[in-house]
């Protein structure tokens, strides 16, 4: 919703005369322009002294309204689109995909929660290094808590139990390069990246991303979230939307991570509350303890597999 | 773009929504003093809210020729080799170390739990000495801050491990820098005390504005490298007389994340002590560290100290790079130190 002002920038043929005229019927921004009877006001430009200049007026502002929309689509085309464009990426553990048939799916948000030490970060750390070794493309790590462990994506990329002994050859190297980590520590820094990220992403600058993890979005929103106010879930809702705009958009999987709270008789419950339940597309569980003999994952909600199902796995 | 996405406070964020500044483009072209009057405060506060608006809306412009994907971003690689060459602050119990892969790493939060009496705050003043090994016996040459919760730092104690830590530090040079140049300038039990900055908190505000306090001071403090910042302990005051959960968990998920960035900012290692309290879990009372679920989150790495028979151990309960594993340490006159079993059988691992 910008005022008229702001569009002269850009756009010199909003000058002061068109802003006038559009005064004197009460439009002073592209909003009132929509919710303004539109070929009322093409008759009184036609009156004017200078018709042309403010018919042009009027259609650059149409158009400008139009590009900022999203075309509209049929189901032909959407299924053309997630055909070519949204493939699966395998998280690195047999288990899991299977249990996905295929694995993360482009274009979803997925969420991992379950209780502290169950294996959360473990899972986006073979799933990032699964996209590196395979040279897939880029992955971008969002870090709130400092355990990106750049030792454990080597022992995974080189199938060592210890990285030091062995020779960090060239691949090892370009793999570890397309894994791209930043520390984030709070909600606006995180909003920010995003949009620095989906501007970058939108100015087809080739950039071969596939993959974002944020570990863990709970940790930033939790200093926000309730206290009697409702910006906590504006945030929230804020950052649900950017993630999947990106994710539909640049054909990324979009990983992410929570953690559980106590709810009612001692069972936990997944934090964020019950506004967040419906912003991510696949929401997986991590379930006990994370041990060498596997822990339980099961899926809370999917877009087209029957939820309920579970499987045992393993990060080697 | 919103203003409701801008970190300012809530009630001018109210303010300038009453007032019809919704979106930063409206924003862009006001003077202070008109803002100021439009939503009657002070001239100073509407300077700070418009260069907030404008570092917003200059963020949004594409930056051409810049190729990164994400603005101060590293790759792994980068990151894998600056952790390879950093130095860990040991705990001078070799066992310990060893699980811990070379000791208490820096730009990480690590959080240690016990029962009363196991040593916790042993071990918290045994690092804060060691955190000062100067670099040419393979410590870190660095200060330490102990922000005291619990009133449980006694300077005699300190000043007796650093004797120890010293004497040790002699014992090393005679034995093994013999044949090198001149001995170092050995250092005096009385100067660990000098690197040791001490705050002591008695409220649950206080610890929360010391906290707030402590980026400020690391930032003066720069060119003096503190290089540890011990919590000992951390839930004391938000355990008894807490009334509202919900803002508990906020105020400790703020403080988490405080944390985290002062670690990573100032590449020092944080140390949060903590107590453990009793959960019903599956029809009985277990051990477990205090706080809660949600605190469960806020370290990268969890060390909990435990008794086995007559025994200390330590054991690993989280981390992203370490597998599980558990070693027995004791605390001596001299500090943390290996346990020396009083078994004469040997005892199989």
């Amino acid at each position: 919703m910008a005022p008229l002002e702001d569009l002269e920038r850009d756009y010199p043929i909003i000058d002061s005369n068109f802003r006038m005229f559009c005064a004197s019927h009460g439009i002073f921004t592209d909003t009132d322009f929509l919710m303004h009877d539109l070929s009322a006001l093409e008759a009184f430009a036609r009156q004017d002294y200078a018709p042309q200049k403010l018919e042009h007026g009027i259609k650059q502002i149409l158009s400008i309204i139009e590009s900022g929309q999203r075309p509209w689509l049929n189901g032909l085309e959407l299924l053309e689109d997630s055909q070519l464009n949204k493939c699966t990426l395998s998280t690195g553990c047999e288990s899991i995909d299977i249990l996905l048939q295929g694995g993360l799916r482009a274009g979803h948000v997925t969420e991992l929660v379950g209780p502290s030490c169950s294996g959360k970060t473990q899972v986006c750390l073979k799933a990032a290094s699964h996209v590196a070794r395979n040279s897939l493309g880029k992955v971008v790590y969002f870090d709130t808590g400092n355990s990106f462990s750049p030792k454990r994506v080597a022992q995974f990329l080189s199938f060592s139990p210890d990285p030091s002994t062995t020779q960090l050859n060239k691949t090892v190297e370009r793999d570890m390069s397309s894994i791209v980590c930043h520390s984030v520590f709070d909600i606006f820094t995180l909003l920010d990246m995003l949009r620095q990220l989906r501007n970058n992403l939108r100015s087809q600058i080739s950039f071969q991303m596939r993959m974002l993890i944020i570990d863990s979005l709970s940790s930033l929103i939790a200093p926000v979230l309730g206290g009697g106010g409702v910006h906590g879930h504006a945030l929230m809702a804020t950052a649900g939307l950017l993630l999947k705009e990106i994710a539909h958009e640049s054909n990324l999987c979009v990983v992410v991570t929570n953690h559980m709270v106590a709810g009612e008789a001692g069972m936990l419950k997944p934090a964020l509350g019950e506004s967040w339940k419906s912003i991510p597309h696949v929401r997986l569980l991590l379930s006990g303890k994370y041990s060498a003999n596997g822990t339980r994952i099961k899926i809370l909600k999917h877009p087209y597999l029957a939820s309920g199902k579970s499987t045992d796995f393993v990060v080697i | 773009m919103d203003v409701s996405s801008l970190p300012i406070s809530p009630s001018h964020r109210g303010k300038l929504i009453s007032a019809g500044y919704s979106s930063l483009s409206s924003l862009s072209s006001l003077s202070p003093s008109r803002l100021a009057l439009d939503l009657k405060i002070s001239e100073n506060e509407a300077v700070e809210i418009l260069k907030v608006a404008s570092v917003r809306s200059g963020q949004d412009k594409i930056e051409s020729g810049s190729r990164a994907l994400v603005n101060g971003a590293q790759t792994a690689w980068d990151m894998l080799h600056e952790e390879e060459s950093s130095k860990c602050i040991t705990t001078s119990c070799s066992n310990l170390d060893e699980i811990l892969s070379g000791g208490i790493h820096c730009k990480e939060v690590t959080e240690i739990g016990g029962v009363p009496g196991i040593g916790k705050t042993q071990l918290g003043i045994q690092l804060a000495v060691n955190v000062q090994i100067p670099a040419e016996y393979g410590g870190l040459g660095g200060k330490a801050v102990y922000i005291d919760t619990e009133g449980s730092f006694m300077v005699e104690r300190v000043l007796q491990i650093a004797e120890a830590c010293a004497q040790d530090m002699l014992e090393y040079n005679t034995l093994l820098r013999r044949d090198s140049q001149a001995c170092l300038v050995d250092k005096q039990p009385k100067s660990f005390l000098d690197n040791i900055f001490y705050f002591r908190v008695c409220t649950y505000t206080e610890q929360i504005a010391v906290i707030n306090y402590l980026e400020k001071f690391l930032s003066e403090h720069k060119d003096v490298g503190v290089k540890v910042v011990i919590v000992d302990s951390i839930t004391f005051h938000f355990r008894q007389d807490f009334e509202d959960m919900a803002l508990r968990t906020r105020l400790l998920s703020g403080m988490a994340l405080k944390l985290m960035k002062l670690a990573k900012k100032f590449n020092l290692a944080v140390v949060l002590l903590n107590q453990v309290t009793n959960k019903f879990v599956e029809g009985s009372f277990q051990l477990t560290l205090a706080l809660g679920d949600s605190w469960a989150h806020a370290a990268t790495n969890r060390i909990i100290l435990y008794w086995n028979g007559n025994e200390r151990h330590a054991f690993i309960d989280k981390s992203p790079s370490l597998p599980s594993a558990s070693s027995p340490y004791t605390v001596t006159g001299r500090g943390i130190r290996n346990s020396t079993s009083n078994c004469k059988r040997v005892k199989l691992m």
